[in-house]
């Protein structure tokens, strides 16, 4: 018995609608287990990988390579040897995209968003095709199983990266120095970096011209040894913006709403990725802190899900990370505020804030910093 | 510990010579008895060979050399040890692996040397010390130290290849070695009936083209004037002698023999010709000594090796953390 | 400075004469060294110039002259045994494993046996199965032996001085190959000594790390400058003495290169070659390998007697230099 499944074009920003086919993995005939690629999709912001969402056999390819397909539309049909669930996704593992600079949406325009009919109202992301989207709780491969030559594996460690992310290129599928050493990083890795830069770069030369100021406060704090630091700031940031919510902007359609979405600057193989923690003050704390954990691990290999990549409000740079003091953030577009939190010794840290001062009078700044301070 | 108490010359030629001789052998026949006792207290590693019944050998031999002579000796090689003058309480101590063993504990029964009376080591290999004994002779005759090399042996090691190019070169080289082939008729259970076709294995050195003698080696006066003619010999630049001293080791070859390849009347035999007891019986024929003098003298050797053993027990057992660097002398700087 | 160019036969005859000349305990013994100057010509004139005392022809009794060594080196002697091909020390290892080995530990450090065993090892002249084995993991694996194995004259001479100076049995095989071919550096005059148990860097480089011995470093050498050519350096390491093994050059030059490349004479199996291996994955120094270390040995089999089969049976520069090349453009 086996089940005809389209495989569609999935669906994977807010503001995604087709996608480039870019290469295909499979021919009609083969037979493919659950998880391998099938084919390789391309769009403004991500190259993602598309996955086999059971074992099966592979019956007709419909997109052509090269093409532009609109989300929702198949892309090759299979045979597949249990139904596949469509439109489940309360299971483990959340559908997922590859990291983008999520915030870096075409800035809107103020005056346009003034003077133009309101884009249509912020929807959350959904997925309306039963795609599968790399289904990426990758099931944690053990270092052992992946070969790697020894200075690799060593190399990986010290950086952090799992071996599970890395293309090995040497004889036999062992993953070589040069794969993870960055001196001769892989190509494709490599163009995903340059190509988020540019984004990010892009996205902030747009806010260069944007009339900001910033304000820096440094306080006596030191994280509690069991507090969850980041958890934290994100809920008491976002409770300082949900008492102010006319400065809380949508970046996607320019209104102030409720709903706050809270972009956190995270390192990852393809370098910064910003995920958007919707609303996270009024998230349990532990379930905050399970998916700030979840979200940096998963961003760290180059994955975020779908429903993080999109409607964020403000932008959070944790530099108590790095063990260094905060600067002045740079203003996201779209954002009224960002924010950077530094640490500048066991027991003290500090915080800059940069607003949007068409939008943000520095009375109003100053009192945001100062009840940010409070709740920290 | 004992203190060194030589006396070498043929034992009948005074009767403090001949008491010396009888002390000797009966301390080569107590320690051997103590070591047995011991074993079977379980407080012996290993295995041991003892040469009770043999005692004649080793001493008859040790009588006619001096204490810069060497010797090359066996794994029966407690006797020779004693012979050459050893100190009973550094070879129990090996024995019990202390410390104070002469080897440190590192090499056991059949590795007691005592260096400083000649001993250049007893020898787990059958013929191992043969060519050893030639090339030490070797030394002695390029260094013109005038001094001899015993090679002790047994029957078995008549038949090794080792006897056979070390004895032709001792005779080329005209090297001053005597080679004692004590031969106790077995080797381990093969009796020298059957792993020899020659009635005198002595005839072995005709082969080299030099002299071999066949005694009684249960006769320390014997075995003493073969030894001394071979000693001359040698020192007057005449090369090497094969002296056979036919006896017989009472005991089984090592702990585990069961004796199955000879009977209890063979053993009984030969016990009858018992060496300790033909000495004594010279010496009391002669008027060397008197019963009870003689019976002081094995008292004494019978203390020795208590006190020995007394003193053994109760050292430092030796320690595994110098192992690793005995392995090679240090090269001096 | 010297620049005399020595073949490695004359070189080990020079340490020989000037031990004899230094010491009046060192002699020479073994099958024809004497006025026939020995199977390989090593001993040369040393018969004329000491004498039949001090260079002793012997009988064909390779375990009476061993064992007539270790007896002389035990009452005061410093003798060199020849033994004509390394192979023939299986007739004597009883001497060499069971006494000379062994006689200094078992006997509680009371004495000790310093003596040289010299003999001509390895294949390349045609001598077939019983007189061209590298025979070194045998002695190697003897505690209480020192083995060394020059690869050029002026190590040659220096080691063998070493040699002869140490307290302890040393075997020092000396390649067949490698006698009449003169080294690529001079041989010093004088007796300066080379130390055992030290670890040379012959050659510097970035890109892979080979560790050869004998004439394979020779070998090694040749396809080093062939890959040089190509842009790809090699640093090469002879340990010239395998057992003490002096492994921290070794740690060091692949921490720097990251790759590693062994090359032996001796069959694969079990062999030297492979305790370089092993010490090393056992060092943090595992840690900078960014390729896996590759083995070049000889056949597991007896070196045959035709040309061309007695060269497929070890490895030759061609072959080090593919397998060099190989790892360090199919591992980045």
């Amino acid at each position: 018995m086996s089940f005809l499944y389209p495989v569609v074009m999935p669906k994977m920003s807010m503001t995604m609608e087709t996608g480039d086919l870019i290469v295909y993995y499979v021919s009609p005939g083969d037979h493919v287990k659950s998880g391998q690629v099938l084919f390789e999709v391309m769009t403004d912001k991500i190259d993602m990988e598309v996955e086999a969402p059971a074992d099966g056999v592979i019956k007709d390819l419909i997109g052509v390579v090269g093409e532009t397909i609109p989300i929702g539309k198949p892309v090759l049909t299979m045979l597949t040897e249990t139904e596949v669930m469509a439109f489940d996704f309360d299971g483990p593992s959340e559908p997922m995209a590859e990291v983008v600079a999520q915030p870096v949406v075409e800035p809107h325009e103020v005056a346009e968003v003034v003077l133009t009919t309101p884009e249509p109202e912020y929807v959350p992301p959904v997925v309306e095709a039963p795609v599968v989207v790399e289904p990426l709780v990758v099931a944690p491969t053990a270092a052992t199983q992946i070969k790697a030559v020894p200075k690799a594996r060593a190399l990986a460690a010290e950086k952090g990266i799992s071996l599970s992310t890395i293309k090995a290129t040497g004889p036999d599928g062992t993953i070589m120095f040069s794969d993870i050493s960055g001196l001769q990083i892989n190509p494709k890795i490599a163009a995903r970096q340059e190509a988020n830069r540019k984004l990010i770069a892009a996205g902030i030369e747009k806010t260069r011209s944007v009339p900001q100021t910033s304000f820096t406060r440094i306080f006596k704090h030191s994280s509690g040894k069991n507090q969850h630091w980041q958890a934290h700031l994100l809920t008491t940031w976002a409770g300082v913006l949900r008492s102010r919510l006319d400065l809380n902007i949508s970046s996607i359609n320019g209104e102030a709403g409720s709903d706050i979405g809270i972009a956190m600057i995270i390192k990852s193989i393809y370098g910064s990725a910003l995920p958007v923690f919707h609303n996270p003050d009024l998230l349990g704390r532990k379930e905050l802190e399970e998916l700030y954990d979840r979200t940096t691990h998963q961003a760290q290999e180059g994955k975020v899900p779908i429903y993080m990549l999109s409607g964020a409000t403000t932008t959070i740079f944790d530099l108590t990370l790095f063990r260094m003091s905060s600067n002045t953030p740079p203003l996201f577009p779209g954002h009224v505020t960002s924010l950077t939190v530094g640490k500048n010794s066991d027991s003290k840290k500090s915080v800059s804030l940069t607003i949007d001062l068409r939008y943000c009078d520095f009375y109003d700044g100053a009192e945001l910093l100062d009840h940010l301070i409070e709740g920290l | 510990m004992t203190t060194l108490e030589l006396l070498t010359g043929h034992p009948l030629s005074s009767p403090e010579h001949a008491k010396y001789a009888y002390l000797y052998m009966n301390r080569i026949r107590k320690f051997e008895e103590a070591v047995e006792d011991l074993f079977g207290r379980g407080m012996m590693h290993g295995t041991m060979h003892l040469s009770i019944g043999q005692e004649a050998s080793p001493t008859g031999v040790c009588l006619a050399l001096n204490i810069d002579d060497q010797i090359t000796s066996t794994h029966r090689g407690h006797g020779h040890c004693i012979a050459k003058g050893a100190d009973l309480t550094r070879m129990i101590a090996e024995l019990l692996g202390k410390e104070i063993g002469y080897c440190g504990g590192r090499g056991g029964s059949m590795h007691i040397a005592d260096v400083e009376t000649g001993n250049l080591g007893a020898n787990g290999v059958v013929g191992g010390g043969i060519p050893i004994a030639v090339g030490a002779a070797l030394a002695s005759k390029m260094m013109a130290k005038g001094t001899v090399v015993v090679s002790f042996f047994g029957d078995g090691a008549l038949n090794e290849g080792a006897f056979h190019e070390a004895a032709n070169m001792a005779a080329i080289w005209k090297l001053p070695v005597i080679f004692v082939c004590e031969n106790n008729k077995y080797g381990m259970s093969s009796s020298t009936a059957k792993a020899f076709a020659l009635e005198k294995l002595s005839d072995r050195a005709l082969g080299y083209g030099f002299p071999g003698i066949t005694i009684d080696g249960n006769d320390v006066v014997a075995v003493y004037e073969a030894t001394e003619a071979a000693v001359r010999r040698a020192k007057e630049g005449g090369g090497p002698t094969l002296i056979e001293a036919q006896t017989y080791r009472w005991k089984g070859h090592s702990r585990s023999d069961k004796n199955l390849y000879r009977t209890k009347e063979e053993i009984d035999e030969w016990k009858a010709v018992d060496p300790i007891l033909r000495f004594k019986n010279v010496l009391l024929e002669r008027n060397f000594a008197t019963a009870e003098e003689l019976a002081e003298i094995e008292k004494r050797a019978t203390d020795q090796v208590i006190e020995a053993v007394n003193v053994a027990v109760k050292a430092t057992p030796a320690d595994p953390a110098g192992l690793i660097d005995a392995v090679f002398k240090k090269v001096s700087a | 400075m010297s620049d005399r160019m020595l073949t490695m036969a004359e070189a080990v005859r020079e340490a020989m004469a000037i031990a004899m000349e230094e010491r009046p305990e060192v002699f020479l013994l073994g099958e024809d060294v004497g006025i026939y100057g020995g199977a390989f010509g090593v001993s040369g004139d040393l018969y004329h110039r000491f004498g039949s005392d001090r260079v002793l022809d012997t009988p064909i009794s390779e375990l009476g002259i061993v064992g007539a060594a270790v007896g002389a080196a035990l009452s005061g002697m410093r003798p060199i045994v020849e033994i004509q091909f390394s192979d023939f020390t299986a007739q004597a290892m009883d001497q060499i494993a069971n006494q000379a080995a062994k006689i200094h530990f078992m006997l509680g450090g009371a004495l000790h046996v310093p003596m040289v065993l010299r003999t001509p090892s390895g294949s390349g002249t045609g001598a077939a199965a019983q007189h061209s084995q590298s025979l070194e993991t045998w002695f190697a694996n003897v505690p209480g032996l020192k083995v060394v194995m020059p690869s050029n004259p002026d190590d040659a001479k220096g080691l063998l001085l070493s040699a002869i100076d140490d307290p302890n049995p040393v075997i020092f095989l000396e390649h067949k190959l490698l006698y009449k071919l003169p080294g690529r550096d001079a041989v010093a005059e004088g007796s300066s000594r080379i130390p055992l148990g030290v670890s040379k860097v012959v050659r510097t480089g970035k890109d892979l790390t080979i560790v050869a011995t004998g004439v394979m470093v020779n070998k090694s050498f040749e396809a080093a400058a062939r890959l040089e050519a190509e842009g790809i350096t090699v640093e090469l390491i002879d340990p010239r003495t395998i057992s003490p093994l002096d492994m921290n050059p070794i740690y060091e030059s692949v921490d720097k290169t990251g790759r590693l490349l062994v090359v032996q004479e001796a069959p694969a199996h079990a062999g030297f070659i492979n305790e370089v291996v092993t010490q090393l994955v056992g060092s943090p120094s595992f840690g900078s390998l960014i390729a896996p270390v590759k083995r070049l040995a000889g056949l597991n089999i007896p070196i045959p007697y035709a040309p061309q089969l007695e060269r497929s049976a070890v490895p030759q520069i061609d072959d080090i230099e593919i397998a060099a090349r190989d790892l360090v453009k199919s591992w980045k």
